[in-house]
């Protein structure tokens, strides 16, 4: 019984969160160009999504954010990982120092992190675009990066790393071989993380985006309801942004499932 | 694994020096900075092509949108951004002017054979005369674009046409809830001010021209009375979602400029829902936007080809279909336009349009496009407030902005209270718990 | 040459060009809104000025403590739907499915724009008039996930002996759940707390799609007035901002933990 009304519970919550975002998906499949309306069953939108036309700016802004958020991770990654390395080796004051600062992006609003940027490129006279906004998502993805990576380390016996030397390693064959191997789930994890905020972000990058014409999918997508009206090819676009996030949390969370139980295993 | 690190890392890299545009790249770009919608975008490739016709230079055109006069303002002003062209309006325009902030306009570099700057109306280049600039004068500084008149766009079906005769309907109980405002503050101030002094106009004490340099403090105070009477019916305040609700019927009343009515009545027609426009008999104020060449502009040349290029009576008569508002040229051609499609659209209505066309004083139009000559009789355009903006602006904002009311400071404090109070208790439990031990 | 192979071996000194990156990209825009906030736009000499702006001028201030206000329903409204969720979630006799908490982290992913205009759609379709309520409707909506995880987090890793031993001793369900499971629970409320009511004062644009630009919340004070080239002003608004986070924090006091905690987000 009261196992019933938990789930009971539990559905009516996710009936709740999940109504808009199935509306939209449901009327993304018709042509009416107020949602609301339903003009019959019709796949149009996503085509008329991929084949570009009047809706170029939209790809061409779907096309900034994927390489923002692919450079940004990339670098992050590197970034945050050499870090966590550093900080892992680090002790007492400097250790608490940089944890710390480390921590300020994250506490950080949005907004803050934004303007702050946003006065820093200005004072320095920076053109501000594509640049700037990589290194805008860079500055607020590592601390991810190194929260993903740290554990892992923690993790690792140092001793291994001490042995591969004292048997000859470089120090460099020592990271390639045994430390890298040992992080590396950390850093994927911190990828994905890295590239998933900065496709979402949107309060830094406005700050940050300049005038040079560039958009990303934010952007567009505040641009475009500040007129009120969604732009029907967006309907499609989140349902598959949508279904995509799901497909890859739920890879991602099944693996993590698999290699916890095979560690199990193993013990 | 290591070689495609190497090849994302050499990616990052050209992507970066890539970024960095060179003096002589920015010569052959022409940053524009326009209201959104207020353009026929396939003019833009079009233009490309014909600016490297007549000049044998390439362009692309950078094309940036904002829809608040200030912030294209403050981008240039406080931000110093390199646009090469921007659309303020009048009054933008004549506080650029007065601050130095926009270049003249040379119309004699463009070719005779092409250059279509003489197309504008002598209405137009009149009503610039009258721009403020301190000695400049608007003309040799701005080419017009659009032009229209901030009035009422109504739902036929639920407001009737004496309701909105007077501005008084917008704050009238039967409209609660069901007003749109524009987020612009001069064009609500204006037609209220025109309101408050509507006697004093009738009876010649005081002429329509200079109330629109009036932002005393009393006036002030005036419209501001009238607006906290009208916030009570305001739905919404709209930067431009305003023909998006209005054809939703989600709102019956819409204080707005007459380009947007003219596209929202479009709009809601294909959904079977009828809008209207009118501008109520007070007065109201007309408006301007025109084409400038901001000062730190790093294309000038292009700059004035473009903006002659949308002289051009097709590519007037184009944008006007796209976005529909008034362009400022009054050629022939333009007035033939306008006729034809009037009465296709079945207007019968003859209106006197001599003041914007040569010789039309009585011709068919859309009177939502061309308002007919009494109605612009009764409406003037408005003037930089200089100082006295700050003043309107904080008037506007308390009217805007306070949605604080006493229950939700009473609320905020019992939170705090309890707060505290569960705090302190706490540490005096901890307390007691200490002694003990 | 020498002590710079030393330097790129000693592994302590990895963390060098991040603790540079910081500074650079984090520490120095910081005190660039200090700088900002306290220096006059025309004359640059050191200024109270905006500070006394925003407490004379009463639209700012109001809008302040409006957002507080709104935060603040809207924290515990999360924390009212959320807790028992979390607890249900976490709770394996009455729930075992691990798809169950994907499902409510999922929204977490979603474009916060996208899902406030899939917000307006639904209250659109609904007839339901936008406005305060739809407001603080829509801030529920988009942050209870930010709610529901950390507390969930938190019971996951609580250590269930407490549990048996106070059931072990007698005490009734309900005594079990405010003795030991709540008080237990605390950090995860905390940092619940400091995931949805910081957000709800800073976000812009959300509640001025919500409410039909007729509601504004703090956040969107300051970008209007960056966006108007009061760069000074805004810095002093994020200023009053950071104060806030500051002191929000102070009532968290798990800072420590939490680093070690986030360490598998996904």
């Amino acid at each position: 019984m009261k196992k019933f009304f938990a789930q009971t519970y539990l559905w009516l919550l996710l009936t709740m969160l999940y109504a808009p975002i199935v509306i939209i998906a449901i009327f993304s499949f018709t042509e009416a160009k107020v949602l609301g309306n339903w003009t019959g069953f019709s796949t149009k939108l996503y085509t008329s999504l991929f084949s570009g036309g009047v809706h170029h700016s939209l790809l061409s802004a779907i096309e900034n954010t994927l390489i923002i958020a692919l450079v940004a991770a990339v670098i992050s990654t590197i970034l945050g990982s050499i870090a966590a390395i550093g900080i892992h080796n680090l002790r007492g004051r400097k250790r608490q120092v940089i944890n710390t600062l480390n921590n300020i992006p994250m506490l950080n609003p949005d907004i803050i992190t934004g303007i702050s940027l946003f006065l820093l490129f200005v004072s320095l006279g920076i053109t501000q675009g594509y640049t700037t906004v990589i290194l805008a998502h860079v500055a607020f993805c590592t601390p991810y990066v190194v929260l993903c990576v740290m554990p892992r380390l923690q993790q690792m016996n140092p001793n291994i790393y001490e042995a591969a030397l004292d048997l000859g390693a470089t120090p460099m064959q020592a990271l390639r071989k045994v430390i890298i191997p040992e992080i590396k789930a950390g850093m994927i994890s911190g990828f994905i993380l890295a590239f998933t905020l900065s496709i979402d972000d949107f309060a830094v990058t406005i700050f940050t985006i300049g005038t040079d014409g560039l958009e990303t999918l934010s952007t567009y997508i505040y641009a475009d309801a500040r007129k009120g009206g969604l732009t029907p090819e967006l309907r499609p676009l989140s349902t598959i942004i949508f279904a995509a996030v799901l497909f890859l949390l739920i890879v991602i969370n099944v693996r993590t499932y698999r290699s916890q139980k095979q560690k199990e295993v193993k013990l | 694994m290591r070689s495609v690190l190497i090849w994302i890392l050499l990616l990052c890299g050209v992507c970066f020096t890539s970024c960095n545009r060179s003096e002589a790249e920015r010569a052959s770009i022409l940053k524009v900075y326009n209201w959104a919608d207020y353009i026929d975008p396939t003019l833009l490739d079009e233009f490309e092509t014909w600016y490297e016709e007549h000049t044998g230079e390439k362009v692309e055109v950078v094309y940036q949108l904002f829809d608040i006069n200030e912030i294209m303002l403050a981008k240039i002003e406080r931000g110093k951004e390199d646009f090469d062209l921007a659309c303020p309006s009048e009054y933008i325009i004549e506080r650029m002017l007065r601050h130095d902030l926009i270049l003249p306009i040379d119309k004699s570099v463009i070719p005779d054979s092409i250059n279509y700057f003489g197309n504008v109306s002598p209405y137009i280049v009149d009503v610039f005369d009258k721009i403020d600039g301190y000695g400049k004068n608007a003309n040799d500084y701005a080419v017009g674009y659009m032009w229209g008149t901030t009035g009422l766009l109504y739902n036929t079906r639920y407001v009737s046409e004496d309701d909105v005769r007077s501005w008084s309907s917008v704050w009238d109980e039967k409209f609660r809830d069901k007003l749109l405002v524009k987020d612009a503050f001069r064009d609500v101030y204006s037609p209220l001010l025109m309101y408050e002094n509507h006697e004093a106009i009738l009876n010649g004490t005081v002429s329509r021209d200079s109330l629109m340099y009036d932002a005393s403090d009393e006036s002030i105070a005036k419209v501001e009375k009238l607006l906290k009477k009208m916030k009570r019916n305001v739905a919404g305040w709209e930067a431009d979602f305003g023909k998006e609700i209005m054809t939703k019927e989600k709102a019956w009343l819409n204080l707005t400029w007459s380009g947007d009515a003219v596209w929202a009545i479009d709009e809601a027609a294909a959904v079977g829902v009828e809008l209207d426009y009118t501008v109520p008999e007070e007065g109201s104020n007309v408006w301007f936007d025109g084409w400038v060449i901001p000062r730190y502009a790093k294309n000038k040349k292009a700059a004035i080809y473009f903006i002659n290029f949308m002289c051009k009576p097709e590519n007037a008569i184009r944008n006007m279909e796209e976005i529909g508002y008034v362009s400022v040229v009054g050629t022939p051609e333009i007035l033939e336009y306008v006729e034809e499609s009037a009465i296709e659209y079945g207007f019968e209505e003859p209106l006197d349009l001599s003041y914007f066309f040569e010789g039309a004083d009585s011709v068919v139009a859309d009177p939502v496009l061309y308002h007919d000559r009494a109605v612009i009789e009764r409406c003037a355009m408005m003037h930089d407030s200089g100082p006295r903006t700050e003043q309107l602006l904080e008037m506007w904002t308390r009217v805007k902005g306070d949605n604080l009311n006493n229950g939700m400071v009473i609320f905020i404090l019992v939170v705090f209270g309890s707060l505290l109070v569960v705090g302190l208790i706490r540490r005096s439990r901890k307390r007691k718990q200490m002694r003990r031990l | 040459m020498k002590w710079l192979f030393k330097l790129f071996t000693k592994r302590s000194s990895w963390s060098i060009p991040y603790f540079i990156f910081l500074l650079m990209m984090v520490v120095l825009p910081l005190i660039l809104i200090f700088f900002y906030a306290f220096q006059d736009e025309q004359t640059g000499a050191f200024t109270f000025k905006y500070f006394e702006k925003f407490i004379s001028n009463p639209e700012a201030a109001n809008t302040f403590v409006y957002s507080i206000g709104i935060a603040i329903i809207t924290t515990i409204a999360c924390i009212v739907l959320g807790y028992p969720a979390a607890y249900i979630l976490s709770n394996r006799s009455l729930c075992r499915s691990k798809v169950m908490v994907i499902l409510f982290i999922l929204p977490m992913w979603i474009n916060i724009l996208v899902r406030t205009l899939a917000t307006v759609a639904l209250f659109d379709f609904m007839k339901f008039p936008l406005g305060e309520t739809a407001l603080i409707f829509g801030m529920v909506y988009n942050f209870l996930p930010f709610m529901i995880y950390p507390i969930y987090n938190t019971m996951q890793k609580m250590d269930h002996s407490y549990i048996e031993a106070a059931q072990d001793l007698g005490a009734s369900p309900v005594r079990v759940f405010f003795k030991v499971v709540f008080p237990l629970s605390m950090p995860g409320v905390m940092s619940g707390i400091m995931m949805v009511f910081m957000p709800t004062i800073s976000t812009f644009a959300i509640a001025e799609l919500l409410t039909m630009n007729n509601i504004k919340l703090f956040g969107t004070t300051i970008q209007e007035n960056i966006n108007n080239g009061m760069w000074n002003y805004g810095a002093a608004l994020s200023l009053i901002m950071l104060v806030i986070i500051f002191v929000t924090d102070l009532f968290s006091d798990s800072d420590e933990d939490r680093a070690s905690n986030e360490g598998g987000i996904i």
